[in-house]
């Protein structure tokens, strides 16, 4: 039987050093891009409503890639890290790995209340309360849980900056 | 010999449907002679340990004090209430004697700030995160779930075998959160429970705080809440159904799901409520300013033109999905499964036929009883079709009276909403008017013990899109 080691919380401490280091700014203007912007969508202990949002978001209902955004399935071909949910103690070691795993340059996005600060879910024995526990927090877009279109005209303002 | 249900009667009656059982009365109801009855649910705490049992379509709860951490294991005779068994450990350190069943952790995977974190006595901090067990792993971020679930599988010649749960990941510790807040500032965080019922779980919740409170919600209330339910399950099964086809590849179906739901969506939006229900119950109620009918009325209009496209697509592609991840009838009967799962096998519960003033001639789905992914994704589809039907007879006679006699006031009440992914459970008992204890039961915990029947003999590449047809939230079982 195999069994697979883990790291703990803390080691995120360090995963998050350069998440807030952002894209390059081209002074408020569109950048012309020439692929689209790939985002990984990881939900750390939420009520999962942010998450499904995203979904729908991703879903035919909205035109999540003519807005110059894929969502991708391996973290290794993700830009942006969309993160909901109030990262549990647990699920923090699962952030760190899919956070390691992305490429240089990549962002960080916290996708409503839980994944920035907890929201109704704040930091208790099993939850570290948002991803300011372990990092400012510098591109979130609010709510509980936002809608596909908030998250979509957030995550164009984000591409402009 | 006295069967399982005149034993648990034979204790002393401490609420509506609870009997409090000595040691001897408990072992004797886990080993009564003929049938077992269904459990619904199984937990304990520090003092008690429950069992939350169906006789008919009636709860029956029955509960036996815990001795020095220990209590006879429910698990002996209800294969189903090994899952209670694991998380009371996890939480409250308290042991199932002679339980059925390996013992693993539910929930605690290491890395809390302490062991038996709602114990009386918690133990100090576990340290790092333990090894996972098991040959082969999906990780929590695979499954295609929408929340953290760590699966493990045994595997033969690439096919599974057996599987383990773990939602650990998804443990936001939300009854300890609870305890001690009145219902009304619990409400908030109950609406939170998981987006798999933002209606669902505040309503089962509301019901059984009226009944700990000895009230019965006027016929205005019911029929605002059934309404709420009703839009609440087209919008979910439409998720669910989205999820499913985009698992075979069905892309056209999906889209044309994913549209229906956002109209859905964009009605409630229109008529100034929240996009997806948030927030709308409340105990004793619903949210100020609530007009159902225009809301009722708006939703109905833009999904019954829907529906002929969604059932010509769903036949179109139903083939795909034909004996695809199948719950047999016997092991959805044996644990209780509910919602789509259940009926779409065969089990036919439904506890929205129990609830006074259900409008019935509306609930007529019936369907294929394979029990694979092609019957489920049927049976939403029949679902949505009655659930239109029912907001029409809802609108037709709302708010109409009958008499329902109120229950006395026992400061302890259960309360179950049929959502759409199944039954969801509440038991809460109140203190000076504050939540003494709390169990909240989503129906996604019925489906833990037949999983690995469910997807023995797949890849564990197919394992996602057989989670997808099922309809699982994490964030529902975990809590
Ligand atoms: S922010 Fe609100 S909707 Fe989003 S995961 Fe948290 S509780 Fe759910």
């Amino acid at each position: 039987m195999k069994a697979v080691q883990r790291t703990g919380p803390l080691s995120l401490l360090y995963a998050f050093m350069d998440a807030t280091r952002g894209r390059a700014s081209v002074n408020g203007e569109i950048p012309r891009r020439e692929r689209p912007i790939g985002l990984y969508i990881l939900e750390t202990g939420g009520c999962e409503g942010c998450f499904m949002e995203v979904e729908s978001l991703n879903g035919s209902a909205f035109a999540l890639e003519q807005a110059g955004f894929v969502c991708v399935s391996d973290p290794a071909d993700a830009d942006w890290l969309l993160l909901t949910g109030a990262v549990t103690r647990v699920c923090a070691e699962m952030l760190d790995r899919v956070w390691r795993a992305m490429p240089p340059g990549r962002s960080l996005i916290a996708v409503g209340a839980c994944a920035v600060d907890g929201g109704p879910f704040p930091a208790g024995y099993a939850t570290l309360g948002g991803l300011q526990a372990l990092t400012p927090v510098r591109r979130a877009i609010p709510g509980c849980p936002p809608a596909p279109q908030e998250i979509l005209h957030a995550l164009e303002e984000l591409a402009r900056v | 010999m006295m069967g399982m249900g005149r034993i648990i009667r034979s204790g002393e009656r401490v609420a509506l449907s609870h009997y409090h059982l000595d040691a001897e009365q408990w072992s004797a109801m886990l080993s009564a002679p003929g049938a077992t009855l269904p459990l619904i649910s199984c937990w304990a705490d520090d003092a008690r340990a429950y069992v939350l049992l169906l006789e008919g379509d009636r709860p029956l709860l029955t509960s036996t004090a815990v001795e020095e951490r220990r209590y006879l294991a429910p698990s002996s005779r209800f294969a189903g209430a090994e899952w209670g068994e694991r998380v009371a450990y996890d939480l409250y350190g308290v042991e199932a004697m002679d339980a059925h069943g390996n013992g693993a952790s539910a929930l605690d995977e290491g890395g809390w700030t302490s062991t038996w974190p709602l114990s009386s006595r918690p133990g100090p901090a576990a340290g790092g995160l333990r090894p996972l067990a098991g040959s082969h792993l999906l990780r929590p971020e695979q499954t295609g779930l929408s929340g953290p679930l760590e699966l493990s599988f045994e595997v033969r010649k690439g096919k599974v075998r057996s599987v383990e749960v773990c939602a650990g990941g998804a443990h936001r510790g939300v009854v300890s959160r609870l305890l001690g807040r009145t219902p009304e500032e619990a409400m908030p965080l109950v609406s939170r429970m998981t987006a798999g019922g933002f209606v669902a779980h505040p309503l089962a919740f509301a019901r059984a705080v009226a009944q700990a409170r000895g009230l019965v919600p006027g016929p205005g209330i019911r029929d605002v809440w059934m309404v709420l339910l009703e839009i609440e399950r087209m919008s979910l099964h439409l998720f669910d159904m989205a999820r499913t086809a985009r698992g075979v590849d069905a892309e056209l179906l999906a889209t044309h799901c994913d549209h229906a739901r956002e109209a859905i969506a964009r009605a409630c939006a229109e008529q100034g409520v929240s996009r997806r229900l948030m927030d709308m119950v409340t105990c004793d109620g619903f949210r100020d300013g609530l007009e159902i009918v225009p809301l009722a009325q708006a939703v109905h209009a833009v999904m019954q033109p829907r529906l002929a496209a969604l059932e010509e697509l769903h036949r179109v592609f139903a083939s795909r999905l034909d004996g695809f991840a199948v719950l047999d009838v016997r092991l959805a009967e044996r644990f209780a499964v509910g919602g789509v799962s259940g009926r779409a096998s065969g089990r036919s519960m439904d506890m929205r036929r129990r609830e006074a003033g259900m409008r019935l001639e509306a609930l007529r789905a019936t369907g294929s009883s394979q029990g694979d992914a092609r019957a489920r994704e049927g049976l939403r589809l029949a679902e949505i079709r009655d659930s239109l039907k029912l907001l029409e007879r809802i609108l037709g006679s709302i708010g109409l009276e009958d008499d329902e006699p109120a229950p006395d006031r026992t400061d302890e009440g259960i309360g179950v909403a049929e959502g759409a992914r199944g039954d969801v459970w509440y038991w809460v008992r109140l203190k000076d008017g504050r939540i003494e204890s709390l169990h909240v039961r989503d129906p996604g915990v019925s489906l833990l013990p037949v999983l690995g029947a469910m997807l023995r003999g797949y890849p564990i590449s197919r394992v996602p899109a057989a989670l997808g047809s099922i309809g699982i939230s994490p964030a529902g079982i975990a809590l």
